[in-house]
C-alpha cells in the first residue's frame, strides 16, 4: 500500500489534497507496466449462444489481475479462453485477438501445447494426480523432454520451494499427493503449474474449496509468485479480490446474457469508487 | 434488499451521529448561556456533561468498528463510514470547546469584566447554524451545500479578530484586568475553531459524495491551545 504525498493547491475556497479517483489511465495497461496478454473484442460462442461479447482487456506482467463478477457473467469462459482450455468443449468458436506477449494464442500454426505449458492453469479443486508428491511436479517436465534425474530433483526442488510447499513436503517426497491436506494439495498443484516455468498462471476460484488458513497461505504464496509470473484469477469472493489483486475487471451479462467487462481499474479504485453504478452494487453487496 | 443488516448499521450510526450532533449543540449554546448570566453552577453542570459527549463518541466508534468487522463495507459504504469516524472525533472536539468556555465561567467566578457578549453571541450563532446545515448536509450527501458552509466561515473569523482587538485593548488600557481578559480570549479562540471544524465536517461530505479529499481554507493554525 502506498500512502502518496498529499499536495494542498492554494485556492481561495477549496484545494484537492487527494481522491480515490487519482489515476488518468483508463484502463491499467496503459501505464507504464508492461503488457503480458491483450485481449482485443474478443466474442467466444458455444454453437449459436454468444458467451463473451467483446471483451477488452490489458493484462499487465507481474500483476495479478483478479476477474469478478455474479455467477454465469463469462467469467470463467474468459479465463478458460486464455489458454484454449475452450477448445476442449464442442463448437466453440472466438472472434477477435488474444495475444500472450506477441503470439497470437489462436493464430494459425500456433501449438496448443506449448500455449498450455506457457499458460499454466489451477483450478477450483485441488486435483493432483494419483502419483506420488515428487512425480506430480515432475511430471510436466518429463512431458517436455526433461528426463536426467539431477535436472528432474531440482526442477521439483525449486517449484515446491515457490509454491511454499518444500518445507512441509521434503521428507515424504515419494509419498501419495492425497496423503497431503487440501490446501497442501492446491499448493502441490500450483508447484506442478509452476514446473513447467510459465509466463502466466490462470487461477479459477483457487481458495474456495479451502478453509481460510489455506486460503490466506495461497494469497500470501500469489505475492511471492507474482515476481516471475504474471496471474489472473478468477474469485466469487470479492474480499479476496481485494486482498490479492492488483486490478480488477468486473464482468456482467447484456440483456442476451452474453458477458462482458464492463469496468477496468486498479483493485484500490474499484473496492473504493467505481465509476459504474452496476460495480458499485455488486462490490457493495446490492446486486440483483 | 441484499445488505439489510448494513444499511440498518449505517441508518443508526446516523441517527446516534445526528445525536451525537445537537449534544454539541446543546453543550456550546448552554456554555454561551452560562457566560451571559453568568452562572457558575450551570456552568459546573456543562462542564460536567461534556463526559455524555465522550462516551457517546466511544459509542458510536466502537460500533463503526464493528461494522466494518461483521460487514466488511466495500466503496460508498467504506467511505461512508470512514466518514462517520471522523465527523464523530470533530464532534467530540466541539463539545470540549463547549467545556473549555464552561471553565472559562467558572474561573471568572464573579469577577466584574466587560465582554464583547454580543460578538461572541454572534460567533456561537453563526457556527452551530453551520454544523446544523452541515450534518444535513451530510446525510442528504449534498456535496453543493457541504462546499458553500465553509465560506461562512469568513464572518466567525472577521468576528474572532474584532472580540480580540476589544480584549486586547482593554488589557492595555487596564492592566490589572489580564488574567481575567487572557479568560476570554480562550472564549473567542474556542468559538472560532467550532467553524473550523464544521468545515472539516464538510470535506467529509464531499468525500463520500465523490471520492476526493478537499481542503477547504481555514486560518486553523493554533491547534495546540484548543480548549
Amino acid at each position: 500500500m502506498d500512502i502518496p504525498n498529499t499536495q494542498i493547491r492554494p485556492g481561495k475556497l477549496v484545494s484537492v489534497v487527494t481522491s480515490l479517483q487519482k489515476k488518468s489511465a483508463d484502463q491499467p495497461g496503459e501505464e507504464e507496466t508492461p503488457l503480458k496478454i491483450s485481449i482485443n473484442n474478443l466474442s467466444v460462442f458455444y454453437g449459436s449462444f454468444r458467451a463473451l461479447r467483446d471483451v477488452n482487456l490489458m493484462i499487465p506482467a507481474h500483476k495479478i489481475t483478479a476477474i469478478i463478477g455474479p455467477s454465469g457473467c463469462g467469467k470463467s469462459t474468459l479465463l478458460r479462453s486464455l489458454n484454449r482450455m475452450n477448445d476442449l468443449t464442442p463448437n466453440t468458436r472466438i472472434e477477435g485477438e488474444l495475444l500472450i506477449g506477441d503470439t497470437n494464442i489462436y493464430g494459425p500454426n500456433v501449438d496448443v501445447v506449448d500455449i498450455r505449458r506457457r499458460i499454466g492453469m489451477v483450478f477450483q479443486r485441488p486435483n493432483p494426480f494419483p502419483k506420488s508428491i515428487y512425480e506430480n511436479v515432475a511430471y510436466g517436465p518429463r512431458l517436455y523432454g526433461i528426463f536426467r534425474r539431477g535436472e528432474l530433483d531440482a526442477i521439483v526442488e525449486r517449484s515446491l520451494q515457490q509454491s511454499a510447499l518444500w518445507a512441509e513436503v521434503k521428507d515424504k517426497l515419494n509419498q501419495s499427493a492425497f496423503s497431503l491436506s487440501g490446501g497442501q494439495q492446491q499448493r502441490l498443484c500450483i508447484a506442478r503449474a509452476i514446473a513447467v516455468e510459465p509466463e502466466v498462471i490462470l487461477m479459477d476460484e483457487p481458495a474456495s474449496a479451502l478453509d481460510p488458513v489455506a486460503t490466506l497461505k495461497i494469497e500470501e504464496l500469489m505475492q511471492e509468485l507474482k515476481k516471475d509470473y504474471t496471474i489472473t484469477i478468477v474469485t466469487h469472493n470479492m474480499q479476496q479480490a481485494a486482498r490479492v489483486s492488483d486490478f480488477t475487471a468486473m464482468m456482467m451479462v447484456d440483456e442476451s446474457r452474453a458477458g462482458s467487462v464492463i469496468e477496468y481499474n486498479e483493485t484500490q479504485i474499484i473496492f473504493t469508487l467505481p465509476k459504474d453504478k452496476r460495480t458499485e452494487d455488486y462490490v457493495t453487496g446490492r446486486f440483483g | 434488499m441484499p445488505r439489510e443488516t448494513l444499511d440498518r448499521h449505517i441508518h443508526r450510526l446516523q441517527d446516534e451521529i445526528l445525536l451525537l450532533g445537537s449534544m454539541v449543540e446543546q453543550a456550546v449554546m448552554s456554555a454561551m448561556d452560562a457566560l451571559k448570566r453568568r452562572d457558575i453552577p450551570f456552568a459546573r453542570r456543562v462542564y460536567r456533561d461534556d463526559i455524555n459527549i465522550n462516551e457517546k463518541r466511544f459509542a458510536i466508534e466502537n460500533a463503526i468498528i464493528i461494522t466494518m468487522a461483521t460487514q466488511q463495507p466495500m466503496a460508498h459504504d467504506l467511505r461512508t463510514l470512514a466518514a462517520f469516524l471522523e465527523i464523530s472525533t470533530e464532534l467530540e472536539r466541539m463539545g470540549d470547546y463547549a467545556k473549555g468556555i464552561a471553565k472559562v465561567v467558572i474561573r471568572l467566578g464573579d469577577y466584574d469584566i466587560p465582554m464583547p457578549l454580543r460578538e461572541l453571541d454572534q460567533m456561537a450563532e453563526i457556527s452551530m447554524s453551520m454544523l446544523h446545515r452541515a450534518l444535513g448536509a451530510f446525510m442528504e450527501e449534498n456535496a453543493n451545500v457541504a462546499s458553500q458552509i465553509p465560506l461562512e466561515d469568513d464572518q466567525v473569523d472577521e468576528l474572532y479578530d474584532r472580540v480580540y482587538r476589544l480584549i486586547v485593548s482593554s488589557m492595555i488600557s487596564n492592566p490589572e484586568v489580564i488574567d481575567h481578559a487572557n479568560l476570554l480570549l480562550w472564549v473567542d479562540h474556542n468559538l472560532e475553531r467550532l467553524a473550523d471544524r464544521v468545515t472539516n465536517i464538510c470535506e467529509r461530505t464531499v468525500f463520500v459524495a465523490t471520492g476526493e479529499l478537499l481542503e477547504f481554507e481555514t486560518d486553523d493554525n493554533e491547534e495546540e491551545i484548543d480548549s
